[in-house]
């Protein structure tokens, strides 16, 4: 407990709680959604089809999920965790929205001012997202247009080299070595098996654990010397 | 429109999808209030707190306009309510495109309105559903043991001298995800001669390093919470410029 009282243990604590209460309630709405939808509009759940599709998608899709949950929980906090996992957009919104704000805020990984600002971000950008999307859906009428204008089209198109880009540029200025190494990789795993272009999900995380991996060494040789 | 698409966007639908959205904003704005009382109880300043709230909601606004055009595009053939909480909640557009393309052909059909039934989409969004929520399952199960776990390493890497590596790879890391995406554009532009993405993000990281040197060495402080956002969107406008031009 600090000078004012704050008990920073409970605050933890009733953040799992919280998240944990938010966050089954939310799986169980999203399992239940196709069923109370099948029976509003008379349908019928196709479950041989079900189970030859999700049997496929599960072969793609656990070992990222694990991968992910193993990586990110470190990288957001524990706020940030309960919110984002909810919210999805992860790799491409929240984990960088999250370190943008961890830029800003000045604060440093795993403290207690981390954990509030990385929930304060996390809960913000799912807010945004959410709240766009929204306004979106009800204006789609005089949107669509707009929005598919062919002139305007490319912009959107490359929001993510946009974001990247400015990122990019943040992040490579603090390890230039690293960032080498890690784009030199990134670009001959890609020239040598074009197929890995497009599948970023996947080389996040080979290419995350190399530099993650040549940083060690780097900080082992470092501090083997002194 | 057809009967599946009218169906598909019908009122009940919306209904369905917008109490579901509303209980997630509501677990978003719960978190906003406690960690935003925790921050102050804590001795944070209120600016910075602040500072993290709107440097978010800038971040975000541009990147979920990209969002809502996936909404869009899925939207054609799932109708407009199951692509909304689609790419509202969990996943992303990538994992919901082509997880609804291998659930229709698992019904021997394909990603197409006039193909659809009803029932096709019910099963489509139940594959899209159980495809993704693992993640979720792992963090309502495992979550607070794995915390007090990686806790407990950093407890015992402070009892050395050396400094903590936790901060050297999260750096790392962050590394690697941009690396993986920058990296894809540069090998696209040489394997398939895809240009514009490479000159998006390069214009972005020059206007970037030019707001950076404004912040630091001009002190334009003001500039930091829009510095990424602005970045982006002169680098949005630049692209529209050299698709014309190219």
């Amino acid at each position: 407990m600090n000078e004012k009282g704050f008990d920073y243990d409970k605050y933890i604590e009733d953040t799992h709680k919280i998240g944990r209460f938010f966050l089954s309630i939310g799986v169980i709405s999203l399992l239940m959604a196709p069923f109370i939808i099948a029976y509003y509009t008379n349908a019928h759940i196709n479950f041989k089809a079900f189970t030859t599709a999700v049997t496929k998608v599960l072969l793609i899709y656990i070992p990222s999920c694990v991968a992910e949950y193993l990586i990110y929980v470190p990288l957001l906090g524990i706020g940030g965790v309960y919110l984002s996992f909810l919210t999805g957009n992860l790799t491409n919104l929240k984990l960088p929205c999250a370190f943008s704000s961890r830029e800003i805020a000045k604060t440093k990984t795993g403290t207690k001012e981390d954990e509030i600002v990385m929930t304060l971000a996390i809960a913000t950008s799912a807010l945004t997202t959410m709240l766009v999307i929204a306004i979106g859906v009800m204006l789609i009428v005089p949107l669509t247009p707009i929005l598919q204008n062919p002139v305007i089209k490319p912009a959107f198109d490359n929001v993510l080299p946009a974001l990247f880009g400015a990122l990019g540029y943040q992040y490579f200025i603090k390890d230039l070595k690293i960032s080498s190494i890690a784009m030199i990789s990134m670009i001959l795993i890609c020239i040598g098996i074009p197929s890995l272009i497009g599948d970023t999900g996947t080389m996040i995380i080979i290419i995350g654990g190399l530099s993650i991996g040549v940083s060690y060494l780097f900080y082992r040789h470092q501090y083997k010397e002194k | 429109m057809n009967e599946y698409l009218t169906l598909a966007n019908s009122k009940a639908i919306y209904l369905i999808v917008a109490a579901i959205l509303l209980f997630v904003s509501l677990f978003c704005f719960i978190f906003i209030i406690r960690s935003y009382k925790a921050g102050i109880k804590m001795g944070m300043d209120a600016s910075l707190l602040k500072k993290a709230i709107t440097s978010s909601a800038t971040f975000t606004a541009i990147p979920s306009i990209s969002i809502l055009l996936g909404v869009l595009a899925l939207g054609g053939n799932l109708g407009l309510p199951i692509s909304w909480l689609r790419l509202s909640v969990i996943g992303n557009l990538q994992y919901e495109a082509t997880v609804a393309q291998i659930a229709a052909q698992g019904m021997n059909k394909t990603l197409d309105s006039s193909l659809l039934t009803m029932d096709d989409l019910v099963t489509i969004l139940l594959v899209m559903t159980v495809g993704i929520i693992w993640g979720c399952l792992l963090t309502i199960f495992t979550l607070k043991k794995y915390t007090k776990k990686i806790h407990n390493r950093k407890k015992d890497i402070k009892k050395s001298d050396r400094p903590s590596f936790a901060n050297i790879a999260m750096v790392a890391m962050f590394i690697g995800l941009c690396a993986a995406f920058l990296g894809n554009y540069v090998s696209n532009f040489i394997v398939n001669g895809v240009y514009l993405p490479v000159i998006t993000a390069l214009v972005s990281a020059l206007i970037m390093a030019l707001f950076e040197y404004l912040i630091t060495n001009k002190n334009i402080k003001s500039l930091e919470s829009f510095a990424l956002a602005l970045s982006m969107i002169i680098a949005m406008i630049a692209t529209i410029l050299f698709s014309i031009l190219l």
